[in-house]
């Protein structure tokens, strides 16, 4: 019978479970405005902040200026800041990278497909990655005065070693 | 196995009707003119003037009114 399968696929799709702490990140790949590929499987052994984003979202633009001090202070100590874009217009994403001067690595995923893949409770939505690449820091949303909690998540994944 | 297969297959075609959109996906519902509010201020003074002149029929749950001071 076929129609079990069909089913199963409905109620899957309509329970993508979203990646939560605890949970090993998906593995996905794509590549930056540069062209050069960006692997999360090849990040292991570095802290990884990956922050969805994109240029309709006001928060995210305001997140985006704190997470390029983050990346430059803390790179040397063990820190890849990550950004996936997600707007359909890539101009519209490439003005608003030039507005807030991020200049780390952003992965243009106008498809939505990291987006589903970690199942976003909201927009943006940020993870901290440890050096196993296990999730362990959620930033769903984003307020002046969540640098903190962010710094210390990220803070805690650089002290451990891989 | 037959009889079955429109229905279902309609089932699957239209999952993508009801599904709500993601927060990801709200690019075009994000854009300004897509608010049901363009304009907080104009919003508010017609709001005023609305359960002022249509205090009477108990509109905004207030009951009264006509006076537009309230």
């Amino acid at each position: 019978m076929i129609r079990t399968p069909l089913w199963a696929a409905l109620l899957f799709a309509a329970s993508a479970s979203a990646a939560t702490v605890g949970q090993p990140a998906p593995a996905l790949a794509g590549t930056d405005a540069g062209g050069a590929a960006v692997k999360l499987a090849d990040l292991r052994g570095r802290v990884v902040y990956l922050d969805f984003w994109a240029s309709w979202c006001a928060p995210c633009l305001q997140a985006l200026p704190h997470y390029q001090s983050l990346a430059r202070e803390l790179e040397p100590r063990g820190l890849t800041v990550i950004g996936v874009n997600l707007d359909r217009d890539r101009a519209l994403a490439d003005r608003a990278l030039k507005r807030t001067g991020a200049s780390f690595p952003v992965v243009f995923d106008p498809a939505g497909r990291w987006a589903q893949a970690f199942a976003l409770p909201a927009m943006p939505t940020s993870y901290v990655i440890d050096r196993s690449g296990t999730i362990r820091h959620v930033q769903s949303g984003f307020r002046a005065g969540d640098e903190a909690a962010i710094r210390a998540a990220i803070e805690a994944a650089l002290k451990e070693t891989p | 196995m037959k009889p079955l297969a429109a229905p279902l297959l309609a089932a699957l075609l239209l999952a993508g009707c009801a599904a709500p959109v993601k927060p990801w996906q709200r690019e075009l519902l994000a854009r300004p003119e897509m608010a049901l509010e363009g304009d907080a201020l104009a919003a508010a003074q017609r709001k005023q003037t609305e359960f002022s002149k249509e205090g009477s029929s108990g509109d905004t749950a207030l009951a009264g009114g006509g006076c537009g001071c309230n």
